[in-house]
């Protein structure tokens, strides 16, 4: 009976553990890469329809603006945002080579539906088709590093 | 010499009927027709209108909440219209086909959804 609750209290503390909001190392940060990559975010072979003109990259910035800015930041690279280093797993550069290595298609996919376990949320519904897209030429396309400031709810 | 004259009469009858007939329906013809739209988070009332290829149009959008707009892409149409005021949207379809217009203004969670159906036809 003592051995059944020393494993029970071992069992809870393991699980307590796990919620535990820590940054993830290096094994289990290149493992859930290549797992997404290959496996989880699909739509790897769907191309863009929209051309990549300058007006097309305009409206992705103005559909990246209403709300991925919140996390991402104006320039989708985490200026101003001061949540994006302490959530777990932090929140991603989209200039780094783990986002820009995902197609078209794949980029679509992860604004269409999220990507779990993060803090990434479902837009679909949200965010018009044409919106989602255009806003993947703006990922496509972003600008310097704090060229575009801090997103507007944080920095009033 | 009488059937000459009756024939003259009922002629300038005809073409004075005529003509008033054209004078009365040539406004009707050039004034485009209103479509009465009305828009709240997250919906088009009506969702769908129908229209005729050439005949002009002015969808008078009101909204009862807050700012929304309404885009057709490949008509290259878009109006945006913000809390408490109206928009009018005027033109002339040039093609046959069904259009799905969308809001162009950030409005909340269903923004992305809020579409507007137009079908053209001949």
């Amino acid at each position: 009976m003592r051995r059944l609750s020393l494993g029970s209290a071992l069992a809870v503390i393991a699980v307590l553990a796990g919620c535990r909001a820590s940054s993830p190392s290096k094994v289990e940060r290149n493992v859930m890469r290549l797992t997404k990559h290959t496996v989880t975010v699909r739509n790897k072979s769907e191309k863009n329809p929209l051309p990549s003109t300058a007006e097309n990259i305009a409206a992705g910035k103005e559909a990246f603006s209403h709300y991925c800015v919140a996390c991402h930041g104006m320039d989708g690279q985490n200026t101003g945002v001061p949540f994006a280093e302490s959530m777990s797993p932090p929140v991603p550069s989209l200039q780094s080579s783990e986002i820009q290595s995902y197609t078209d298609g794949q980029l679509k996919w992860v604004i269409d539906n999220g990507i779990e376990p993060s803090g990434m949320p479902a837009s679909k519904g949200i965010l018009s088709d044409e919106e989602i897209w255009s806003a993947v030429l703006f990922i496509r396309h972003l600008p310097p590093a704090g060229s575009l400031g801090d997103p507007p709810m944080y920095s009033k | 010499m009488k059937s000459g004259i009756f024939a003259k009469t009922i002629l300038f009858g005809c073409s004075a009927a005529c003509s008033l007939a054209v004078s009365a329906s040539s406004p009707a013809q050039d004034t485009p027709r209103k479509i009465e739209i009305s828009v709240k988070k997250f919906a088009y009332t009506p969702a769908e209108i129908t229209v005729k290829k050439g005949e002009p149009v002015i969808l008078v959008l009101t909204t009862e909440d807050v700012a929304h707009g309404l885009k057709f892409k490949e008509l290259n149409l878009n109006a945006k219209f913000e809390k408490g005021k109206s928009a009018e949207l005027a033109f002339t379809p040039d093609k046959i086909g069904d259009f799905v217009g969308h809001c162009s203004v950030f409005c909340g969670s269903g923004h992305g959804s809020m579409t507007l159906t137009l079908h053209v036809t001949e």
